[in-house]
């Protein structure tokens, strides 16, 4: 029961942190080609997965929590960028990763904090208004993230080469939604602008703190 | 990675049991122990501060010393017009009808995995409020706790 549990849980995180983990247990198979260019295999859940190839940022352009639009490229260009699809109804992880690293922000100094933008990109654009998310981002300690939303398939064609699984939720006959999404933390680095790190939903607000002094500067952590 | 944390966990929660015993009241698990039939208790369970004020994650465990499975089959609050069960497979989080408890076993929600949603919150539960929760089971007693609301990122230490 209780390694059943696990072995859940940390799929959920992604089937991501479960191939460096040693991969006990398998994701979706269609998670397996993106498992691929992970590097190491001794990642410690919670720990940055550092990409042995780094990928592009993706040319996204949405609108804001203001209504004003934002160019993703532009906006965050030679800065640390930290991008998260998620939603807002979404109680249990998507609140957990937002909070953990808005808890860590706020430990860098403020001029490293200045810098380093803070992204949330919803998967669910039909049910999160502008208004909704920023209600969302500010209640775990994000006034200063971007909220972004926008139309549904350029949302997920942004996540889909990130590797981040992105489906619109689903409603089922009985009313109830199925959501269907992963919940990694893209990381971007200032010096290329391109995403060199991933954290899942196992890594703690410490753990992030620990990381951001260097992600800031561009380094590995 | 499951063996040593494993038991350190079980006494954590225990601990937390402990906490909410005077809540259990209602427990219907106890008098002594035919094989036959679920033995249940609840520990460990939380409500993490939700961060806008219409909906909240719950978490519990329930622990069954009982030869039988049970069946969670719904959950009640004063705090929320609707409570559902989720579970998540995979990347794919979806609603049940019921979770189970297996015989001498144990149905453990947490981040991640299965969780309960509380939906239509009268108010914004904060931190240190104690919110009811009232748990009914296919075949034992109903069990009502008091759970405490904790910060956002909480984590049961394990």
């Amino acid at each position: 029961m209780r390694t059943t549990y696990l072995g859940a849980a940390l799929v959920t995180a992604a089937a991501l942190t479960l191939t460096a983990c040693g991969g006990s247990g398998g994701g979706d198979g269609d998670k397996a080609e993106q498992a691929a260019e992970v590097s190491g295999g001794n990642t410690k859940p919670g720990h940055a997965i550092v990409l042995d190839r780094p990928k592009a940022k993706p040319d996204l352009v949405l609108t804001d929590t203001d209504g004003k639009k934002y160019d993703l490229v532009k906006e965050t260009k030679g800065r640390p960028t930290l991008v998260y699809f998620g939603y807002t109804y979404c109680p249990d992880v998507c609140s957990l990763v937002m909070s953990n690293i808005g808890i860590a922000e706020k430990k860098l100094p403020k001029a490293e904090r200045d810098k380093l933008q803070v992204v949330f990109v919803t998967t669910d654009p039909a049910r999160d208004t502008p208004k909704r998310m920023r209600s969302w981002l500010d209640g775990q300690g994000g006034k200063d993230f971007v909220g972004l939303t926008g139309d549904f398939d350029t949302i997920q064609a942004a996540a889909r080469p990130l590797g981040i699984l992105v489906e619109k939720p689903k409603k089922e006959k009985d009313g109830s939604i199925t959501v269907n999404h992963g919940a990694e933390v893209v990381g971007f680095s200032p010096k290329d602008d391109k995403n060199h790190w991933i954290y899942t939903t196992e890594t703690t607000a410490d753990q992030y703190a620990k990381d951001l002094p260097k992600l800031v500067k561009g380094q590995n952590p | 990675m499951t063996g040593p944390a494993a038991g350190a966990r079980r006494t954590a929660a225990a601990a937390l049991g402990l906490a909410l015993a005077a809540a259990l009241a209602g427990c219907g698990g106890g008098g002594g122990g035919g094989d036959d039939r679920p033995e249940l208790s609840v520990s460990g369970a939380y409500v993490p501060q939700p961060p806008t004020p219409d909906m909240a994650a719950g978490y519990v465990t329930v622990t069954n010393k009982g030869g039988a499975a049970d069946r969670l089959t719904s959950v009640t609050t004063p705090l929320a017009a609707e409570v559902t069960m989720h579970t998540t497979i995979g990347t794919r989080m979806k609603r049940v009808a019921s979770l189970k408890v297996p015989a001498d076993g144990e149905l453990r929600l947490a981040t991640g995995g299965d969780h309960l949603m509380l939906t239509n919150l009268t108010h914004k539960p904060k931190v240190g409020d104690k919110v009811s929760l009232t748990l009914h089971f296919a075949s034992s007693d109903p069990i009502e706790i008091k759970v405490p609301v904790e910060p956002t990122t909480y984590r049961p230490k394990d």
